[in-house]
């Protein structure tokens, strides 16, 4: 046992110490996950990720002049893994960006007292869009009560909703639990009846009991917030079942083009909301195709570059180096820190003629974050599948936040109390 | 020759009955000491801490707690990451109800729920035996997991429904939750672990570990020499499930500090009899060699790509470390059935007449 340890501590100091010697550039690891259950639905997005980012190594030499090291860490979706590749990147991470809910959950404490800004797009905790409370931790385009909210005005805006019977299709899990809040005070609000089905990490294959209630309730909708395996699986279930596709929403990581392509046809009609939007004719992809593509730096290939997801993965390292620009440009410096980079998390201003010089004009909508603001709010469109790929169905749609700011304030304010002594931006007036 | 006991008289009956009766495996212990409490909280890195140093210390123990009813008691168990989870859950209430409370004692006490959790689904020790009490512990696994997402109490109505470990102090140091330093943290989980461990040597060499023994080997005959049975089992599931509990507090406030109900999973079970099983069932150095291995290793190996500056992307490091973390368990397996801590004991035989065998 001795030598064991010996050769375990020598292995590991050695690792430590190379592994400090070897980066290069403003370090942003990505904790990504192409192995494990969720694989399929993560490498899209990774994909996406890791090619903008590359694209921008290759044509302007990183951001600002300085490149950009996106390393991967491996999680495989486990949070305990997650919690090591944390561990192991904070060193000179100047962000963390932690992929799912389970590791943003268990590293959200962490940063705030280590200091490194969270980037969660699109997914984590909703009241993270307080930022005076959550100072470290970023959310943006969107939060999951954005999206529950811009699907419930959907809804409504196809005949109202009063005396309805809404099915809340959700994986039992923080990630599904997440929106329900919202819901449940929706429900009261625009009178509409709430029918939450959780469906159990064990059972996200076979979801034949979950189908069969709801084929007993008759539901007028079925409001999904499924990941992984669980969007195949209900997704196949409702076409066995002739549930109405049309009737059917899933949040923005239920629209995942493989999923839908599986049932093909049958899929018509089944929606999506989402704050990213694929444009295989953009500016963006061009560049890719150009600098990394063509270069055979990308991991890629067609049909995934054409996907939902792989257009996302690339607003959100969009949104990273904005991010970095902003911080570059306020500190005069090209080399920046962690706690740099969280003011210009806290400053991005993405205009539509911003996204036009960026090529990505209609892949995202047009946002910006303050410092009481970490969500930016930037709504989304609500997609279609048309039994090939995902198309526009709706004109944008914005979130109505003044609806549940309090709650997310309340929510917000309760995590803190439970976590005291909790670090708040004491600058920012809310 | 480094092992040789010639010479080592032993003059009175203390002597002869201490923990470490053999001087060169008490200079090995101190080592090892040496090493755990002053050597590895110097040099070590907060991520050597994180990732290494504390979670083979919990899982250890975890998989101790294991052993005693599977290694010692024979009583086959597939409900340990339930029992951990009934520990975690039982220091949240305590922790949250009760904000004046000692962590360390709250940690100390959560085993309690556990042992009187762990008795209740011990009963049907009584009556069924071998695979089928393994189902039975099963039941225990799904159910309480099941309790723990549906049970809003237990998460104090946390909207997510996972529990979040609050900063706690002792003596003006924090302890556990975000703002306590690794080292502390650390120090903390040695000492519980230690303390127990202890415990568990003293437990398995008198007389509740020879009527385990006993059980376990051949419960007829144990019956016959007047063993009886029922309390013998009963008090194998309390102590193991106390064990189990208490590296279940541990693992969730000293280390993971947040956690989600399918977090105490089937996988964690499994994990942990993995560790027991490959380590050696039925000792308790045997735990903390199979943690090493299953949780220390993978952790490591992960780090070699990127310290010998071979450039393959994480994802591939990943893949190769689940094949080699698997081939080693079969190749250990093939060499030694019966476990690491076997293993260790032919090495030390070895070591005896070593470097003039016969």
């Amino acid at each position: 046992m001795k030598t064991f340890a010996k050769m375990a501590a020598a292995a590991v100091v050695a690792s430590v110490v190379a592994g400090a010697a070897m980066a290069e550039g403003l370090y942003t690891p990505n904790l990504s996950y192409r192995t494990g259950p969720f694989a399929a639905t993560g490498i899209p997005l990774m994909n996406g990720q890791k090619d903008y980012m590359a694209m921008l190594n290759a044509r302007d030499g990183g951001v600002g002049g300085v490149a950009i090291d996106f390393e991967e860490c491996e999680t495989g979706y486990s949070t305990e893994k997650g919690v090591e590749c944390y561990e192991k990147t904070k060193g000179k991470a100047i962000v963390t960006q932690p992929w799912s809910t389970g590791i943003t959950l268990q590293v959200l404490p962490k940063t705030n007292v280590d200091m490194i800004p969270i980037l969660a797009p699109g997914y984590g905790f909703s009241p993270m869009m307080d930022g005076k409370t959550f100072q470290w931790a970023f959310n943006m385009p969107s939060g999951y009560w954005d999206g529950a909210d811009m699907i419930l005005q959907y809804l409504q805006s196809q005949g109202d909703l009063k005396g309805k019977k809404v099915a809340f299709l959700h994986l039992d899990h923080p990630y599904g639990k997440e929106p329900l809040p919202l819901l449940e005070a929706k429900a009261e609000t625009m009178g509409y009846e709430l029918l939450p089905i959780p469906v159990g990490l064990k059972e996200m294959q076979n979801q034949s009991a979950q189908w069969l209630q709801i084929r007993r309730e008759r539901p007028d909708y079925v409001v999904m917030w499924g990941w992984g395996a669980m969007n195949a699986g209900a997704i196949t279930e409702a076409v066995k079942t002739k549930f109405d596709m049309s009737k059917m929403v899933g949040v923005w990581w239920s629209g995942h083009d493989a999923d839908l392509a599986i049932v093909g046809d049958k899929g018509k009609g089944y929606k999506s909301i989402s704050w990213s939007f694929p444009d295989a004719a953009s500016g963006v992809m061009a560049d890719i195709k150009k600098h990394v593509v063509d270069a055979g730096l990308s991991e890629s290939n067609e049909t995934e570059m054409n996907g939902v997801f792989y257009g996302r993965g690339l607003v959100m390292s969009m949104i990273l180096a904005e991010g970095i620009k902003v911080a570059q440009d306020k500190y005069g410096a090209a080399e920046i820190n962690a706690e740099q980079l969280r003011w210009g998390l806290e400053n991005i201003n993405i205009t539509e003629e911003r996204l036009a010089e960026l090529g990505m004009s209609g892949m995202v909508p047009a946002f910006s974050t303050s410092c009481a603001n970490h969500t930016g709010h930037s709504g989304g469109w609500m997609l279609e599948w048309d039994g090939a790929k995902f198309v526009k169905v709706s004109d944008h749609l914005a979130p109505d936040t003044a609806a549940y700011v309090d709650i997310a304030n309340a929510k917000a304010a309760e995590y803190a109390e439970a976590n005291a002594p909790w670090a708040v931006n004491e600058e920012c007036e809310g | 020759m480094l092992y040789r006991t010639a010479g080592q008289f032993k003059t009175s009956y203390k002597s002869d009955q201490a923990l470490f009766p053999i001087k060169q495996d008490a200079f090995l212990l101190g080592v090892i000491l040496l090493f755990a409490v002053v050597i590895f909280p110097l040099t070590a890195s907060e991520f050597t801490f994180q990732t290494i140093l504390i979670p083979i210390l919990i899982y250890s123990l975890a998989a101790l707690g294991l052993n005693i009813l599977t290694g010692f008691a024979g009583q086959l168990s597939l409900g340990t990451a339930a029992f951990m989870g009934v520990g975690a859950y039982a220091c949240y209430k305590m922790v949250t109800l009760m904000p004046w409370m000692n962590p360390i004692v709250a940690i100390l006490f959560s085993g309690i729920f556990s042992a009187g959790v762990g008795v209740a689904f011990g009963i049907p020790s009584l009556r069924i035996k071998g695979f089928y009490l393994a189902i039975a512990t099963l039941a225990a696994q799904f159910f309480l997991v099941w309790l723990f997402e549906k049970w809003a109490w237990l998460y104090n109505y946390n909207a997510s429904g996972a529990i979040q470990v609050p900063n706690l102090k002792m003596f003006g140091v924090y302890i556990a939750g975000p703002q306590a330093s690794s080292v502390v943290q650390y120090f903390v989980v040695l000492f519980i672990v230690s303390l127990l461990t202890m415990v568990c040597i003293n437990l398995t060499r008198g007389n509740l570990g020879r009527t385990w023994k006993a059980t376990r080997d051949m419960d007829i005959a144990a019956e016959l020499i007047g063993i009886n049975l029922m309390k013998s089992k009963l008090t194998a599931f309390a102590v193991s499930s106390y064990i189990v509990g208490v590296a279940g507090a541990l693992f969730v406030f000293m280390w993971r500090g947040a956690a989600e109900p399918n977090l105490f999973d089937i996988p964690l079970s499994f994990r942990v009899l993995f560790i027991a099983i490959i380590g050696g069932l039925g000792s308790v150095m045997g735990n903390f060699l199979g943690a090493i291995l299953i949780v220390g290793l993978p952790v490591v190996l992960n780090l070699l790509p990127a310290a010998l500056g071979i450039p393959i992307s994480s994802a591939t490091v990943e893949h190769l470390n689940i094949m080699c973390i698997g081939s080693l368990i079969i190749f250990f397996l093939i060499v030694e059935p019966h476990g690491l801590a076997q293993l260790w004991k032919l090495i030390r035989e070895k070591l005896i007449i070593w470097p003039f065998p016969h």
